[in-house]
This record gives structure tokens, sequence and C-alpha cells, in this order.
């Protein structure tokens, strides 16, 4: 032990403390794992060993990283990826964990989230409520371009919306959900919840209501949030027949994954103004290594005056990386002193 | 009797007032222009609902209740009025303001026309998944209100429910809500500017608050620093305040009130003689936060009643002067 540095870290590819075999290991996969790593590294504990790969491509020419690790810390992990037969523990460095293949990981293995981005989402969330309703990108639009005064107090304009005495409904209501409802209650919105697992209301919301009544909430709602995580019972949820449910005047938010929301029948909607407007942080597509600007969507999305879009980065403040951190390297703390992990979304 | 709406701005709002008046009175329509026609229209009216009143107006014999449909009477020149005449203003857009407040401090700590312009022509730079750059949050911001009145204090407890740290600066004394912290005394304004990371100014237009904020007081603001001006333009110095966020002495501003208006011989005006749209720094908006379909329901039921009030001949609400 007294050879392991304090904090040790292996910066350098292939530079692992394989000489002490009670050393436990962990592999940094991708960009925000790798700023993760340096992020905590003072927090770790001595005996554990990290390896950093910034490019799950270097994973080619590292297949003992793989081999090797105890832990992968990450926010993916692909099938033609080299084997990684001893990890038995997932810490995911995001809150969804869709895009890890856990079939090509050792059975049994215990996955772990992370949050701390609550705060930064749920901002997001009344930010873009507010933006939307105010309609502040179409007047500060027209002011800062050619000095339109159309929609004026002074000059009697045309009137915008305003939260108060508005009905929100959160689709997904758990840890962003919450904090969504908590900030916008006292706006004196009437605040409405869907949600797959019973849920008690508080934090201002009227009624929680069972995911597969989801149709009863839809009409009542001048703003939907979409806060759920992605899985078989959220995978186009949001179909043209509920959007066509919502009323006219509404507008969508959604956080949570591209996938909870038909791409087809949402352009149309917001093309033909059936609905409102929309922000949209979530994609249906992402950029790649062959594809860097590759757009969102198969559709204009970003043409649309009355729809706000965000590149998947509502839950990305300085806060939110600081308090995530702080939870991932307690996690790994936990994991090498063996003591109760937190954050666990399958236990192994 | 007559209640005779005058101007564009009362005008606007004739249809929502008339439908909640339930007392039996006349209600006529002017909307600017013609000086003889005004002047027939003011000899037999007993209300006038106007934003403003100057000096040179033909005569009002019978006025008794000059209704004005907003908060501010600046447009208003009580000298220039007969006498014996009620001026009273009108609420209902504080949770307007409030609301418009907070989505000012958002949109600049979140960067969303930044971010939402950038995505919007292409690029995920401000993606994490290309290592793009984290921004900030409200939460934990120390937010200092300048005027806690009606409205300072809705964006006091909204700020508060968001997690931040409330101030005040007031010119009288204020009990003081559980949301802020800390009332300064305008004398003090100075010490409190010196903490704050968004300041508000929701404090009426009067001759201490004209040229509230100079180059001085600006200065004394953090250099990221937000001010957000829901009031009135000349509350900041224009002059100041322009070089303030050219040269970055404060960090931005949200501008809804301006220096320079509308009028008919210039309708669609710059509201600055500074190029104040050139700055990405700044997000302007032309004095629409009031305009919500809420404050027009509620402002038009507080005046219809003040009307019907003063047509049974019971006392009125929001009396700010009588001549």
């Amino acid at each position: 032990m007294s050879f392991i540095p304090e904090n040790a870290v292996a910066l350098h590819i292939g530079l692992w403390f394989s000489w002490y075999d009670d050393v436990v290991k962990a592999l940094f996969l991708g960009g925000v794992a790798a700023d993760t790593a340096e992020g905590i590294k003072a927090q770790l504990p001595s005996s554990l060993a990290v390896e950093i790969l910034n490019d799950p491509i270097d994973l080619a020419l590292l297949p003992t990283a793989a081999a090797e690790a105890d832990i992968l810390v990450s926010n993916h992990w692909r099938a033609d990826y080299p084997p990684a037969p001893k990890v038995r523990l997932v810490q995911s460095v995001a809150t969804g964990v869709d895009l890890f293949d856990m079939a090509a990981l050792p059975k049994g293995v215990i996955v772990c989230n992370a949050f701390g981005h609550e705060t930064a989402i749920a901002e997001y969330v009344l930010m873009t409520m507010l933006a939307l309703h105010h309609r502040l990108f179409e007047i500060s639009g027209e002011f800062r371009e050619r000095a339109s005064w159309r929609t004026s107090w002074v000059e009697g304009g045309e009137p915008h919306g305003e939260l108060r005495g508005s009905t929100l409904g959160i689709v997904g209501y758990g840890r962003v959900g919450r904090e969504v409802a908590r900030r916008a209650a006292p706006f004196g919105c009437r605040i409405l919840a869907a949600n797959r697992s019973a849920r008690e209301t508080g934090s201002g919301v009227e009624r929680v209501y069972p995911l597969d009544e989801l149709d009863q909430m839809l009409p009542e709602c001048d703003t939907v949030a979409l806060c759920t995580a992605l899985g078989p019972e959220t995978t186009g949820l949001i179909n043209a027949r509920r959007l066509a449910l919502m009323k006219p005047t509404a507008f969508l938010i959604n956080i949570a994954r591209g996938q909870v929301v038909e791409e087809d029948a949402l352009y149309a909607a917001l093309r033909d103004r059936a609905l409102a407007g929309a922000a949209l942080d979530v994609w249906w597509d992402y950029p790649n290594a062959a594809d860097p600007n590759r757009r969102g969507s198969r559709h204009p999305f970003h043409k649309l005056p009355n729809v706000i879009v965000t590149p998947h980065n509502s839950g990305w403040t300085a806060g939110m990386v600081g308090r995530r951190w702080n939870e991932i390297a307690e996690n790994l703390g936990r994991f090498v002193r063996g003591e109760k992990l937190i954050n666990i979304v399958t236990a192994g | 009797m007559k209640a005779l709406f005058l101007g564009a701005l009362a005008t606007s709002q004739a249809a929502p007032i008339t439908r909640f008046i339930t007392e039996d009175i006349r209600t006529e329509i002017l909307d600017g222009g013609d000086p003889s026609r005004l002047a027939a229209a003011l000899v037999d009216a007993d209300v006038v609902l106007t934003g403003a009143w100057r000096a040179g107006y033909p005569p009002a014999p019978r006025l008794r209740l000059l209704q004005v449909p907003l908060a501010g009477t600046d447009g208003i020149e009580v000298a220039a009025l007969p006498e014996g005449v009620s001026l009273c203003n009108a609420y209902g857009h504080e949770p307007a303001l409030g609301e418009f407040a907070i989505m000012m401090m958002l949109a600049w700590r979140h960067r969303l026309f930044d971010i939402a312009t950038s995505f919007r022509a292409g690029s995920w730079f401000w993606s994490p998944t290309v290592g793009g750059p984290v921004r900030g949050e409200v939460g934990g911001q120390t937010v200092g209100i300048v005027g806690l009145g009606h409205i300072g204090r809705e964006v006091a407890w909204r700020a508060a429910a968001l997690g931040c740290r409330v101030l005040a600066a007031n010119r009288t004394a204020r009990e003081k809500p559980p949301s802020v912290e800390r009332i300064f005394p305008m004398s003090e304004l100075d010490r409190m500017l010196g903490e704050c990371d968004i300041v508000v100014l929701s404090c009426a237009l009067t001759p201490e608050t004209t040229g509230l904020f100079g180059e001085r007081r600006l200065a004394a603001m953090k250099p990221s620093a937000l001010l957000i001006n829901l009031a009135r333009g000349p509350i900041a110095d224009e002059d100041a305040l322009y070089r303030a966020l050219r040269d970055g002495v404060i960090g931005g501003a949200a501008l809804d009130a301006w220096w320079r208006y509308p009028s008919a011989s210039e309708p669609e005006p710059r509201p600055s003689r500074h190029p104040f749209h050139e700055f990405p720094n700044v997000i302007m908006t032309p004095h629409c936060s009031p305009r919500t379909d809420g404050t027009i329901e509620r402002r038009s039921r507080d005046i219809a009643l003040n009307v019907d009030r003063f047509v049974r001949g019971e006392p009125l609400e929001n009396v700010v002067a009588l001549t």
C-alpha cells in the first residue's frame, strides 16, 4: 500500500496500478467521465486506481482497460466494445442509463446514476415556461431588429400570457418534476402530475394521475413538462392522439428524452399550430464523429418561430457539475470501502 | 353622467372596462388626434380615463374622477387639472411584472438567447456531449430590489422561492416580508449594490429616483451584475448606462422601460438615442411586461369598480391626489 501515491490517478493511457491486487480499478470512459475524473481526483480514496479514456475509440487500442476494470464510470457502453468481465459497478455520470448496453456487461452488475441537475433543469423548465407564455423571443426579436412597439403596453398592443392561474402538467413526477413543482407553485400555477407509480402530492401539486390516466390530465394543461425517464412505457408516449388532446393554446416542454415524443406528430402539431409552441432540449438525433453538425431531428424544428431549441444542456450548469461530482466521488468511495451505495438504479 | 376614454392607452382597455361597469354611465372613446373633438368630448365628461393630462387641455368643468389605467401617474400634470378632481391609479400588473423579472434573471443566468440562437443555427457548441461550457443558475444569487412596493414584493417572494438571497432598498421604512433578508434605506443603496448579482428597478419615477443609476452607482455594482429595469427609463441615466454596458462596468441589462417612446410623428422610434439593440448583453422589450391577459382582466375589474363607486357616490380606491 505504501508505494501507492495518495489520490492515485493514472492520467496516461495504460498506466494501471496493477501491481497491487487489492487495488480497485475504475475506468472513466468518454469526455464527461474524463472531466469528472479530473474534477474529483482529490476526493477519491488512494486505493482506487483510475484509468481515463477521453475518447471511446481508444478502447480498441487498449482492451486491457476494459478487461481489468472493476468500476465503469461513463454515460454509455456499447456491444462492440472489448469485453469487460470484471465490472461490478456501473457508475453513470448522467441520470439516464439508457445508453448502457447491459447485455454487453456482466450479469449482476450494480448500476448507479447521478443527479445534482434538478436545480438546473427545474430552472430551465420555469424559464422556458415563462419565455413561451410571455412570448419573449418574438417580442424581443422584433423590438431589437426593427423597433416594433406592437406589443407595448403604451401602445395598447397585443397582450401575451402569464403563468398565474395557468395549469401546469408534469409528466414524470420524480426528482426533477418535484423541483419544477416547487418553483412553479409560488407563481400561482395549478399543478397536476402524472407518474407511472403512485406518488404523494405535495410541493403544490393538486393531483397525481397514474400514467394510464394521462389522457385525462392533458386537456387541462396550459403547459405540459416532460420530466420522465425513457422506458418502454414512455417511448412514444406523446403521440399524435395525445398531442391532439392538448389545448391548441398549450405549450410542451421536453427535458426528458426525444423518444418520449413522436417526432413526426410533434413537428406537424407545431407547424400547424395545433399546439401553440414548445421548448425542446432533447432530440431524436445527436451529432457523431462522422456528422458533428447533425441536426437534432429530420424535421426543421429550428425554423419554427414558436419553438425554443437548446442542445441537450438543460442540466449543464456549474452548480450541477459540482453537485454531481460530489455524488459520484461519494459513491466510488463507498464502493471501495464496501459501504452501502447511493443512487442505485439496478441492485445487481 | 359620462366617462371618456382618452388616448391609445385608455381606449385599448375600453372594451373590458366597459364590460365590467355595472352602474348607469355613458361611455365615449377618443383616441387622440383632433383638438376640436377633444374640447367637445371633455366639456361634459364626469370621468376621464387617460394616461396623460397636460397643461393647455380644453376645459373639463364637470371632471371629478381622473382614472389612470396604470400604476404610474407621471404622465399627469396634476397642477393642470381642474379643482376637485380625484386622481386614481390602477394595479393588477404586479404578478405579470414579478414573472417578467424572474424570466429575465433566468434567461440571463442560463444564457438562453446565446444558446438557443447558436443551436438554431445548427451548432452543438453548448452541449455537454461535445464538452460545451457550463452556464449559471439563479438559485444562490443575491437579488437587490430597488423599491419594495407592490411589484418589488412580487419579485422578492418568487426569487426567494428559487433559492435567491433577497435584499431591498426603499425610500420609506417598510415592514420586512419574510422573503427579504434586509431592507436598506435608500441613502444606503450603494452598500446594497455591491452585494448584488442581480438588481431589479421597481420604484416609481420621482424627482429622487430620476437618474438614480448614474455613472457612480453603476460602478458600485459588480462587473458581472445584471440590471433589470421594469420601472421607468429615466431612473437610469441613459448615457451612463450605455457606457457601463459597452465598457463592461456591469455585466448586462434587461430593459423593458425606455427613454423614448412612439409618438404620432415617430411611431417606431429606437427606444434610446444610443444603440442598445447592438449589444448582445442587453435583453430588450418594448415596455410590454405588464401587458398580459391577466393584467387586463384584473385591472379592468378594478377600474370598473372605481367607476361604479364614483357613480354611486362611494369613497374611491387608489386615490393618488385630490385637487
